[in-house]
């Protein structure tokens, strides 16, 4: 039933959620069936919605973000989801620092055999951690065509779609584009063109037409602009899921 | 790889794959607003650290439960903290003085922090409406706006703390609200 009287003189107050409980329930009631009030309350929820943009602003101590990240860091409620090209490029880092000499095959051996090194340990954990979770990012290094090149393709939750961030590739002059290669069994399906500003930065929102957790690896070529069916230009990312 | 000059919609997916450094940068961006919100709320450093933790912990541990079709991430963290401020008072029963200078006095001074890339000019805008729009209200208008935004005090708590009549405190509220709608309504036809 709607109730005759409308509730205009108590929309301001409702949208700053400040009416006493008797009130509140009466607007609560009348909205719910008042096309006319709601609108009307809608005008004064946009007010409440810039405030903030009125107040006097405090600084924060500047301790606070430090602290905010640590307890951040602890109550990692997910599993970790750092990529797996990171972990493995710092572990290899590690290695090539260490003994230059040795391959993988020793840094498999290493983790078979066990190690102590508190920072081996803790990539060991990430690693352990890693293989219960699905892969959500995978990091894109540049080829030798653009060492400089960084990539990171972040998957949706869900794994049906993505968006891939790119640093430090070159600017293209306007005949040509970057394109996302997703691959698979090896073949090499269309993921989007983009082009990169002055500085090398671009973004890319990923539409495939099967999940995207489903390829398996993923490169970045140089095409004409719009893109080509296949890769016909030089590769300047690449990166494995 | 440059976490600053993503949007917000794209730091919080990389908060979602645990991405400390979009988490670091969202900090960077909205700390500030947040720790303000909940200082102007509960006029208490320690509290305002406090709930500034709470929030970007709910966003680091929840960030998924945020939809970008339902509004900006500054709007949602702001209610997040807002209602988290005004849980504490209730709860906790805390009286804070209402009275300080929680709104800004002079509408030209320094930027609202809060800034995403992409809607910064519009910020900008919306940020410099409502204050000119706020410093034209009377301050006694201006008083139980602040008790009711910041504290969430309701109309009877307001005409308690003040030793106003509830009718006179309902009918400030009211008009302080319409001035304001009325004076960005104006704006936005200029
Ligand atoms: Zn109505």
């Amino acid at each position: 039933m709607v109730q005759e009287e409308h509730v205009v003189d108590l929309l301001a107050a409702y949208a700053l959620d400040c009416l006493d409980v008797d009130e509140k329930i009466q607007v609560d009631a009348h909205i719910s069936e008042c096309q006319q009030c709601r609108a009307e309350l809608q005008t004064y929820q946009d007010i409440v919605e810039v405030l903030p943009l009125a107040m006097q602003e405090n600084t924060p101590p500047s301790g606070l973000k430090g602290q905010i990240l640590r307890s951040a860091r602890q109550s990692q409620t997910r599993p970790v989801a750092q990529t797996r090209a990171s972990w493995w490029e710092q572990l290899a880092g590690y290695l090539r620092q260490t003994a230059p000499v040795w391959g993988l095959a020793s840094l498999v051996l290493i983790l078979l055999l066990g190690v102590n090194n508190l920072f081996l340990w803790q990539r060991v954990n990430q690693i352990e951690s890693h293989s219960q979770a699905p892969f959500m990012s995978v990091s894109m290094t540049g080829t030798e065509a653009s060492p400089d090149a960084s990539g990171l393709l972040v998957i949706s939750r869900d794994g049906e779609h993505g968006t891939l961030i790119v640093d430090g590739l070159a600017t293209l002059d306007p005949t040509s584009q970057y394109q996302l290669w997703l691959i698979r069994d090896g073949q090499r399906t269309n993921g989007g063109v983009f082009s990169v500003d002055q500085e090398g930065y671009g973004s890319l929102w990923i539409s495939s037409p099967r999940p995207l957790a489903s390829y398996a690896s993923f490169g970045i070529t140089v095409e004409p602009a719009g893109g080509s069916p296949g890769p016909t230009g030089e590769k300047v990312l690449g990166g494995d899921l | 790889m440059d976490y600053t000059r993503l949007d917000d919609e794209l730091l919080i997916s990389l908060v979602q794959q645990n991405q400390e450094e979009a988490l670091s940068v969202l900090y960077d961006r909205y700390g500030r607003l947040v720790y303000s919100m909940a200082y102007n709320a509960l006029q208490d450093q320690a509290l305002a650290e406090e709930i500034t933790q709470d929030v970007f912990l709910r966003i680091w541990n929840k960030a998924d439960t945020f939809r970008a079709e339902q509004g900006k991430l500054v709007t949602w963290m702001t209610s997040i903290t807002r209602y988290r401020a005004i849980d504490v008072i209730r709860r906790q029963n805390v009286r804070p003085e209402g009275n300080q200078a929680t709104w800004i006095e002079d509408p030209g001074l320094d930027l609202p922090s809060g800034m995403d890339v992409e809607s910064e000019v519009e910020t900008l805008d919306s940020s410099r409406q409502i204050r000119t729009a706020m410093a034209q209200l009377p301050d006694e208008q201006r008083l139980v706006l602040s008790l009711a935004f910041f504290q969430g005090y309701t109309h009877s708590l307001i005409a308690e703390t003040l030793g106003e009549p509830l009718g006179t405190v309902k009918t400030r509220i009211r008009l302080a609200m319409q001035k304001l709608r009325q004076l960005l309504q104006e704006k936005d036809h200029l």
